[in-house]
């Protein structure tokens, strides 16, 4: 890549929760999940986002998703129909439906058209190797099931940016290698794709640049094996 | 512009597929699942036909009629409001995944209640000649009556729905200020009972004027009162714009603030 594009920005990025006070309870509280947060996210890159658990990641991802809008501070989209997705497994399944009419719904809440997802049906049922299952209603299925169909839905979305949080692979073992190696494979296209993870290992095999992330902060910031490093060395330490 | 039609477009065609779904959730999960929404207004008339005329003397004719128009229009102003106002708490995790807007969850229960409505309003309608009342064209006057009640209820869900996610005890408080309408929308007695000094409060409830309007087209076969009817419809026009906005305002910020 010569000249990195840039596709997202946050500019002093902050958001907060307020704890519902309840008769009982008199604080008044407000919790900072991220503050002060200035990052870019350019195209076609693979950002790993590092951290340990509540330390604002999944509030990062839906900042980014368009779920939250930011308490302070702005978020800049480069383009303007740039469309940033969560990975979601089988969310939003109406149990009545037949897995063929939930992979539309679905890939609709995914912010694609009915005639997007209807020309991918074929594709979606192939993967998900669910074979005449496919336009049985959801009520039917077992869990892995389920979790097929909605990997495999989630696979057909393509949005230009992809939020993936820990999910790499899914299912049982002839199910997961293949999901793997679906996954990998969004890695190695020109797709944008921000995966959130605890796991250095995982950041560093798959991404090319790194932040790490504590207490709604950016500690560090660099490619993936040096942040990885970093993130280890001080978590023995017990530093951060 | 051409993204907007296109958001808009995915936007109908998932309420299209929701309420489809959960049309079909109701005829498959609950066997009697229609049936139930045809005798709940049936049992309600008989409870409300026994106490009024074998207990208060009141009746006359056309009276179960009378109480099955009320009876059921109320039901579905209630049953969906009241459905409605809980969809977007109940929705939550689909919500807090997907960048959706907050309507269409209220929408999609309502228009679920709607279709039921229809299917049985239809069925009553054809067992009027049973009743003694010769079906006639004005009937087709229903649709603009039955529209402007769609539009209240919307109107009426989409805040609901909204301050019931922030404060889950304003349900309670729901339930008692319906009891209280209902017997202030002229469900189980004659407009012409209430005081002529107290008609234009009694009016400004649009549910009153729009139970009133069916019972006019079906019952007395005349055009209902059409200033009346105009200001119910102002008044649902209203709602939905203000419902609508308010929706919209808090609509990155609603899910945050439930969540701790």
């Amino acid at each position: 890549m010569s000249d990195p594009v840039p596709l997202i920005s946050l500019h002093d990025l902050g958001l907060c929760y307020h704890p519902r006070r309840t008769l009982f309870s008199k604080i008044d509280k407000t919790f900072w999940a991220l503050r002060g947060l200035n990052l870019t996210i350019y195209e076609g890159e693979k950002l790993g986002i590092i951290g340990r658990n509540g330390c604002g990641k999944s509030t990062l991802m839906r900042v980014l998703a368009g779920i939250y809008a930011p308490d302070e501070g702005r978020i800049v989209f480069h383009r303007p129909d740039c469309h940033v997705e969560l990975l979601s497994i089988g969310v939003g399944f109406e149990g009545n439906l037949s897995g063929a009419e939930n992979a539309v719904l679905n890939g609709m809440l995914m912010g694609k058209s009915r005639r997007h997802m209807r020309a991918r049906l074929a594709t979606i049922k192939d993967f998900s190797g669910l074979g005449d299952f496919f336009d049985w209603p959801v009520s039917t299925y077992s869990s892995g099931m389920m979790t097929r169909l909605g990997f495999s839905t989630a696979m057909e979305v393509d949005p230009d940016v992809l939020l993936i949080d820990e999910v790499l692979g899914v299912g049982d073992a002839e199910f997961l290698a293949k999901s793997e190696a679906a996954v990998q494979a969004k890695f190695q296209s020109d797709r944008t794709v921000v995966l959130i993870s605890h796991d250095p290992g995982i950041i560093t095999a798959i991404c090319n640049r790194a932040v790490w992330l504590d207490r709604g902060k950016i500690l560090a910031t660099g490619t993936a094996q040096e942040v990885s490093e970093y993130y280890r060395s001080k978590q023995n330490l017990g530093v951060a | 512009m051409a993204d907007r039609i296109g958001k808009i477009n995915r936007y109908k065609d998932i309420i299209f597929y929701r309420t489809v779904a959960g049309i079909k959730s109701e005829a498959r999960q609950n066997y009697l699942g229609y049936l139930w929404f045809m005798l709940e207004p049936l049992l309600s008339t008989a409870v409300f036909y026994f106490a009024l005329t074998q207990v208060t003397g009141r009746g006359g004719p056309d009276y179960v009629a009378f109480l099955l128009l009320g009876t059921l229009s109320w039901q579905w102003f209630e049953g969906s409001v009241t459905a409605a106002a809980s969809s977007i708490r109940e929705k939550y995790a689909t919500l807090i995944q997907f960048d959706l807007p907050k309507f269409i969850f209220p929408m999609v229960t309502v228009l679920v209640n709607s279709w039921k409505f229809f299917v049985t309003y239809a069925v009553l309608l054809a067992l009027m000649p049973l009743l003694g009342l010769a079906p006639n064209w004005r009937y087709l006057e229903l649709v603009p009556v039955l529209l402007i009640q769609l539009g209240f209820i919307l109107g009426l869900a989409f805040p609901l729905a909204l301050w019931v996610t922030l404060s889950n005890d304003l349900k309670v408080i729901m339930s008692s200020s319906f009891r209280l309408m209902f017997f202030l929308s002229g469900i189980i007695f004659n407009s012409e009972k209430v005081p002529e000094s107290l008609r234009t409060a009694f009016y400004a409830n649009p549910m009153a004027v729009l139970v009133e309007s069916c019972r006019d087209i079906v019952l007395r076969n005349q055009t209902p009162n059409l200033h009346r009817l105009a200001y119910a419809a102002g008044v649902a026009l209203l709602l939905l714009v203000v419902g609508l906005l308010q929706l919209r305002l808090m609509d990155k910020r609603l899910l945050k603030m439930i969540h701790v």
